[in-house]
């Protein structure tokens, strides 16, 4: 299908029938997540040989499975013989995956390992070299972060993931210890489509005020409309909403405290971030080190994956149809946080954006509602706007990226339907456009 | 485990606390969150963790730091949360949506303390959401009873939810 009056990122507009229409879905599946790196593990999640973790790449259910020599494979979960599901756990450790319909067995290498009956059934025939796992064609690791990719013409995940990097550094490489995701997997059943958490996440500070009152006025410590946090405060243009990083962007606060301040006992989170602030200027130098590293920062790389240093939760969404997706989310701790603050960090990102998130529960339902009118006749040919700030924004110094100031824009999701429509429009990776809009030059960080 | 000889329970007890979450659940239905917090201990603990999937045989180590919690609350924090839903802003409950409990399996064992019991029981809970969406939270329930002067009181809840995939967009509901 032709994108091309779906989406206008000069006027900031869209059809509502990309969240709706069943063909534009299927186009997705293909063009989106068929084609860009999608995230899959930490590396935390799967520390040891044998140890695996079942995930999905669009509708495509997948296992990631740790190898003796270290390496991280990812293979359909699907058995060459007859396509049953081969693994049926969230994860765990296996020395190898038995097919629960005839038996056929898979080494953690994805090699098809046992064939019961294979002289008496096959007569010796079979050639089992050629069934084993269909393996997800690339696997790469970004400091902790394990992505996939279908795509064999894909660019390399470091090229993918462009300048956006700058911006990830500050939560994977900050510390020399890295970081970690916590806990079991938070799942839960929206009846949304896969596009709308992303960008209210990617760029909706605009939300926070009204959405999110009711958490806001019970909760005193956690003001995210006004960023006031215990004694410090932010105003909203402190603020950056930073996009044009191949389809990556940021939304962060500029004071260094922030995302730790929200606490009901921030000290012993300040103390950390005082004790450790050398560190990361060190090694992030000092726009990030000072401004960045201990702010409040929404991270999203494209199509579905958004993590947020400070209220510390790390989300990937999965489309199931055009109007469902199930939300996947865990607490992310840095690994030289001391283990009480870890816990202190997983029990306050289960309390705000968990299962029962006072802030999370507040966002599913508006996005379940926009969906849902997006699917009548009339109103799948209605537009939506996403017109705020439009035409204010620019480089900024020591920043990559075209950057509006403030926090309540809607200039990152611009640039999000803007990536949407261009994989869309695209038949292959070669008709994507690459573009790291105000990179930086070579120049290290460490001179800044 | 099937006590072979459990100790007695008091028919007067039994009738007292099954009657007790009966009348807890018809509190929560009915949104009278301030009546239910008169149910609960000053020192209750309230909590749903989250719970893992593996295969029988998985020998995986659990969670370093934990698993996680859907609930992990004290009384502060149960009235924190009743707070955000009487604040008036909670659109995805205005209007109210249909809720009802549903409470059952109750069994009643002798706990530590002499003035305890630890009892068990099974709650559903449905919910009309917009128009005709309804949705169902099956989970089982252990509590911890107290007497006191003021008649049986929560002492703790431990919830196990039955559901691997959280079936609906948020758990604005008490268990
Ligand atoms: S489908 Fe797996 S062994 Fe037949
Ligand atoms: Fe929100």
């Amino acid at each position: 299908m032709d994108v091309s009056d779906l989406v206008d990122t000069t006027t900031g507009r869209q059809k509502r029938t990309i969240y709706s229409n069943e063909e534009l879905y299927k186009q997705e599946l293909e063009r989106i997540f068929g084609r860009c790196w999608l995230f899959l593990v930490h590396t935390s999640q799967i520390p040891k040989a044998g140890d695996y973790f079942r995930t999905f790449m669009g509708e495509d259910d997948v296992i990631v499975i740790r190898q003796k020599d270290g390496s991280i494979k990812a293979f359909l979960n699907s058995c060459t013989h007859r396509g049953n599901r081969i693994c049926r756990a969230d994860r765990g450790n296996a020395k190898a995956f038995t097919c629960n319909y005839h038996g056929w067995s898979f080494a953690p290498d994805g090699s098809l390992a046992g064939v019961p009956l294979e002289n008496e059934a096959y007569f010796g025939e079979l050639d089992r070299s050629k069934l084993g796992l269909v393996q997800v064609t690339h696997v790469a690791e970004y400091k902790g972060l394990v992505f996939g990719c279908f795509d064999p013409d894909a660019p390399s995940l470091e090229d993918y993931l462009g300048d956006a990097k700058f911006f990830l550094d500050v939560w994977l490489d900050a510390m020399p210890g890295g970081t970690s995701l916590l806990g079991e997997t938070q799942k839960m059943e929206l009846g949304s489509n896969w596009k709308l958490p992303v960008e209210n996440v990617c760029g909706d500070g605009y939300h926070l005020g009204w959405a999110h009152a009711g958490a806001m006025s019970a909760v005193q410590s956690m003001d995210l409309a006004g960023l006031s946090v215990g004694n410090s405060s932010t105003n909203l243009e402190g603020g950056l909403s930073v996009a044009g990083m191949n389809g990556h962007m940021a939304l962060t606060s500029l004071d260094g405290v922030s995302g730790y301040a929200f606490y009901p006992e921030p000290k012993p989170m300040m103390d950390y971030l005082e004790a450790n602030r050398p560190t990361a200027i060190e090694r992030l130098g000092k726009v990030r080190g000072e401004q960045l590293w201990g702010s409040q920062i929404n991270i999203t790389i494209f199509p579905n994956l958004q993590f947020l240093p400070g209220l510390n939760w790390f989300r990937v969404y999965h489309p199931k149809g055009p109007g469902k997706l199930e939300q996947w989310t865990w607490a992310m701790v840095e690994n030289d946080m001391p283990e009480e603050m870890q816990a202190t960090i997983l029990d306050n990102q289960c309390l705000t954006f968990g299962l029962a998130g006072l802030f999370d529960n507040d966002d599913g339902d508006n996005l379940a509602a926009c969906t849902e009118q997006s699917r009548g006749w009339r109103t799948a040919q209605m537009d939506v706007f996403t017109n705020m700030a439009l035409g204010r924004s620019g480089p900024r110094d020591g920043f990559p990226g075209d950057i509006a100031a403030g926090l309540v824009s809607e200039h990152n999701q611009r640039y999000f339907y803007r990536r949407w429509q261009e994989h869309m429009q695209a038949e292959s990776w070669a008709e994507v456009p690459t573009y790291n809009i105000n990179s930086l030059s070579v120049e290290e960080p460490e001179n800044a | 485990m099937l006590e072979m000889n459990p100790a007695p329970v008091l028919v007067e007890d039994m009738i007292a606390l099954t009657q007790r979450l009966y009348h807890e659940a018809r509190l929560l239905d009915a949104e009278r969150f301030e009546d239910w917090l008169e149910l609960l201990c000053d020192d209750v603990t309230y909590r749903m963790d989250l719970k893992r999937r593996r295969f029988r045989a998985d020998r995986s180590p659990p969670a370093a730091v934990g698993a996680g919690v859907v609930f992990n609350e004290n009384f502060a924090r149960l009235k924190l949360r009743i707070d955000r839903l009487r604040s008036g802003y909670v659109w995805a409950e205005d209007p109210p949506n249909f809720v009802r409990r549903v409470i059952s399996n109750v069994e009643i064992e002798p706990a530590d303390a002499e003035n305890e019991v630890i009892v068990h029981s099974v709650i559903v809970i449905h919910r009309n959401r917009i128009d005709g969406l309804a949705r169902q939270f099956t989970a089982a329930r252990t509590d911890r009873w107290r007497h006191g002067t003021k008649g049986w009181c929560l002492a703790a809840r431990d919830i196990a939810l039955d559901h691997a995939v959280l079936p609906d967009s948020n758990i604005n509901v008490f268990f």
